[in-house]
């Protein structure tokens, strides 16, 4: 079974630091996740999702502050605005929407940040390669 | 359509003394349609109005307003037409204080050609012809029923004959940006044909076309391998009114979704976990 490849946009100021946070308490998850740190979730435009997938990703996650909670004020609503039509808009391509995770983890929840990594390296294992879907 | 011609004619004559000029279609000597300005100064040119093929007005206005921005304007719309000058005053590339709007309704054999849900204009203070409903847009109603592999593999079909002419862009009355993704290197890849998968340059525009493509259809219409993107523009125009209650160029003062800070009602509405 080939491993799968995971993208990982995280805020710096909540997702970030909950991926500090679950390794600090010695939580154990799956190594596939590549971990990229970004100033915020608002910064990850559809093209830099899009173009991760198109190097060979099989899921991306991008990964923010809470909605009200955000470094920047409105950041996050930008993630929340648009996330949703890309996931859309994969779905209406052809390509499984489950590939793209969009959530939610403050500085204090490295309990969700492994359990969501874990779940979502399931999803993922669950599906084909990537680039042998869009072949 | 012969009624609608004359009718439409003495509107434009009647305005042609109060505005500095009004943008419609005429007929050229090979009997190829085009846009044009009407001036007071030219009347016996109006003898030479057109109103099919249909051709993009908005974008030729914007040209005008840039050039001359204190100009008192008209211009013959449609219903895409309307919607695409509302849209694109939303994102201050024309002014509608100086644009006088003379809608002209389609009739039933157009709306099915454009398979258009809505083939009336709304603001335009001056109509000519009777306004119809909508036809139903089975070609998206079809495509929507397909399974994965299947809209998957109907795309891979498509996107194999796109010749990256950006046509599609180009004619558009909403992509208006002065440095424009689809031109940069480090999203879509240049030199290579067919567009390797998954095509960037589609994905990217049909996101970028999200709460501003207006349905007007020129991007299929230009496309020379007929490619049929609108029918994922519409797709996304349907998911963004559930969304974010937003349609585009329907309500003049109703900022785009570009613009919301989510309140937590319309947050909840797309689906993501809070």
């Amino acid at each position: 079974m080939v491993e799968p490849k995971i993208i990982g946009f995280l805020c710096n100021w909540c997702s970030y630091r909950g991926a500090d946070t679950a390794g600090m308490a010695r939580m154990k998850y799956p190594p596939n996740v590549k971990i990229i740190r970004v100033p915020c979730s608002g910064r990850i435009s559809p093209e830099l999702v899009l173009r991760s997938f198109r190097e060979g990703a099989d899921g991306v996650m991008v990964l923010g502050c809470h909605i009200g909670d955000c470094h920047y004020g409105t950041g996050n609503h930008r993630t929340a605005k648009r996330m949703p039509v890309l996931k859309k808009l994969l779905e209406y391509n052809g390509i499984e929407p489950e590939r793209l995770c969009v959530d939610w983890v403050s500085a204090a929840e490295g309990e969700k940040f492994a359990t969501l990594i874990r779940e979502f390296t399931e999803t993922i294992k669950a599906l084909p390669p990537f680039v042998e879907v869009i072949k | 359509m012969t009624d609608r011609l004359p009718a439409l004619q003495e509107v434009i004559g009647k305005l042609l003394p109060d505005v500095d000029g009004v943008l419609g279609l005429k007929v050229g000597p090979a009997g190829i349609v085009s846009p044009h300005l009407f001036v007071k100064d030219l009347a016996d040119e109006l003898a030479s109005l057109a109103i099919w093929p249909k051709e993009p007005l908005p974008g030729t206005l914007k040209i005008i307003q840039k050039a001359h921005p204190d100009a008192k304007l008209a211009i013959v719309c449609r219903g895409c037409e309307e919607r695409g000058i509302v849209e694109m005053a939303k994102h201050y590339q024309i002014d509608l204080a100086n644009v006088t709007l003379i809608g002209l309704q389609c009739t039933q054999e157009e709306a099915e050609f454009c398979r258009c849900a809505k083939p009336f204009t709304v603001h335009a203070q001056t109509t000519i012809g009777t306004p119809i409903a909508g036809v139903p847009d089975t070609l998206t109603d079809e495509f929507a029923a397909l399974s994965r592999e299947e809209k998957l593999a109907f795309w891979k079909e498509e996107f194999l004959h796109c010749i990256k002419c950006y046509g599609c862009r180009n004619i558009c009355p909403q992509c208006f940006c002065n440095v424009c993704t689809l031109e940069d290197e480090t999203w879509v890849e240049t030199g290579r044909l067919p567009m390797p998968q998954p095509a960037m340059y589609h994905l990217i525009r049909s996101m970028h076309m999200t709460a501003k493509c207006v349905a007007c259809r020129e991007c299929e219409e230009t496309c020379p391998a007929g490619i049929p993107m609108a029918i994922q523009f519409r797709l996304i125009a349907r998911d963004v009114k559930e969304m974010f209650n937003y349609e585009t160029g329907a309500e003049i003062d109703q900022p785009p979704p570009q613009l919301l800070v989510l309140e937590e009602g319309e947050y909840e509405r797309t689906g993501l976990p809070h």
